[in-house]
């Protein structure tokens, strides 16, 4: 097992679900900016758990990631006029949460407190023995330690790109940088990542061969 | 329990929260953006009729045909600016940054090289006196024709980059500039090479400049203050 699948197994655990397919709920804005009320909760559906995921990961508290959630949806809502037919509304989403993540950040002045435990989710939901749950939960509880390590603009590549499964191309659209960058920050952290937890992934390979 | 997912209470919130604020569909954003639009040229095209009507100092009266091309070769270039640094293209987000950028900082630069070949096709117009005074009033005239569009260019965009809003800002200052610049032309005596660079292309410069401003207020998409 490769560092990328010890990362998805992490991702899994926090993970809500199959992604939507980012097209449907390109469509159902489209409907909602043409005046179909009701496709807003398609919206709120598609995006919702998908914007939760990312923020309780950059939060750590769920009542925080419920408020920017909501508040991520409303300016969605607010932007309904605005719709351009076709554009991505998963690029959008997440610039959006990410940008009321940052503001409320610097407003509150304030660290994010890391989680030694590295789980506020308590852990992978994952159908595996006793033995390939704690070690699932120790990678995870290392992951986030690395990735606490990391410099904001990896970390926030590799998540983008990694857990909440964003094509280079939109990752890059989020952070309003290039494919490239995002391909090099992404790079670099799975690189901090491989070193640090090479051993683990090594356990896991060995645990699942 | 997974709890990795939002708690079904903030569905109902959300949703109610938006049946508390209905907002527009996007045909009747469109008119509105219009109707914006219409105003933002139309306070330009104002202020040129009435300072057209004044009329130039200038003692000798430029060619139709200089005024006609820098005219359409500045008309080009406004469009040009409108559809990579106003327009969004296919994203919500907007064009990629390089785009607002080259906006930015090549508008003017275009514009100046634009000049040039009108220059060099009617030498005389290169000797028409003006002064510094005349500099600063089309300064002043430029910058004042490009506020309507500026405004209405800011509405568009109030509220809706969270990305990166200080170079939309900017882009969309440039291209004000160029509009002002188009709406002058006509009614400014002058083209000879000082002039051009200090009452024409300066105002585009200090426009995207002003823009920055305008992206950092207006543009970004900022989270509520709490207790909003």
């Amino acid at each position: 097992m490769g560092l990328q699948e010890v990362a998805a197994v992490w991702a899994e655990g926090r993970a809500s679900g199959p992604a939507p397919r980012a097209d449907a709920v390109d469509v159902a804005m489209q409907r909602y900016a043409e005046g179909d009320e009701a496709a807003f909760a398609v919206v709120y559906d598609a995006l919702a758990p998908r914007l939760y995921g990312y923020l309780l990961r950059q939060t750590r508290d769920s009542g925080h990631a419920e408020d920017l959630v909501q508040q991520t949806m409303l300016h969605i809502h607010r932007a309904r006029a605005r719709f351009i037919p076709g554009a991505k509304v998963m690029p959008w989403a997440f610039a959006i949460a990410r940008r009321l993540f940052v503001d409320g950040l610097r407003r509150e002045r304030r660290e994010v407190p890391v989680a030694e435990g590295g789980d506020p989710d308590g852990g992978p939901a994952l159908g595996a023995s006793a033995d390939a749950l704690v070690q699932a939960r120790e990678c995870a509880a290392r992951i986030e330690r690395v990735l606490a390590g990391l410099p904001a603009s990896q970390r926030a590549a590799f998540e983008l790109v990694k857990y909440e499964g964003l094509s280079i191309a939109d990752a890059a659209v989020v952070l309003g940088t290039t494919v490239a960058a995002v391909k090099l920050r992404a790079h670099r952290a799975y690189e901090a990542l491989r070193s640090a937890l090479g051993d683990v992934a090594d356990d896991l390979g060995g645990a699942a061969r | 329990m997974n709890t990795s997912r939002p708690a079904p209470e903030l569905r109902e919130r959300v949703l109610a929260a938006v049946r508390r604020e209905p907002v527009a569909t996007g045909r009747e954003g469109a008119r509105g953006r219009a109707a914006v639009v219409l105003r933002g040229f139309g306070v330009a095209a104002a202020i040129a009729i009435a300072a057209g009507i004044h009329g130039s100092e200038a003692k000798t009266p430029r060619p139709p045909g200089c005024i006609l091309s820098l005219e359409l070769l500045w008309l080009s270039l406004a469009v040009a600016a409108t559809w990579a640094g106003v327009d969004r293209g296919r994203s919500m987000l907007g064009r990629r940054k390089a785009w607002r950028v080259a906006v930015a900082t090549l508008t003017p630069a275009a514009m100046l090289a634009a000049w040039l070949p009108v220059a060099l096709a009617w030498p005389e117009t290169l000797t028409i006196a003006s002064g510094l005074r005349a500099h600063l009033v089309c300064t002043a005239m430029t910058m004042a024709l490009a506020a309507g569009p500026l405004i209405a260019f800011a509405w568009l965009r109030r509220a809706s980059d969270p990305v990166s809003p200080r170079l939309t800002g900017a882009a969309l200052g440039a291209t004000a500039g160029a509009w002002g610049d188009v709406a002058h032309v006509p009614i400014c005596g002058y083209t000879e090479p000082a002039h051009i660079v200090v009452g024409h292309i300066l105002p585009v410069v200090l426009l995207a400049l002003v823009g920055v401003i305008i992206g950092d207020r207006v543009v970004a998409l900022r989270a509520e203050a709490p207790g909003r």
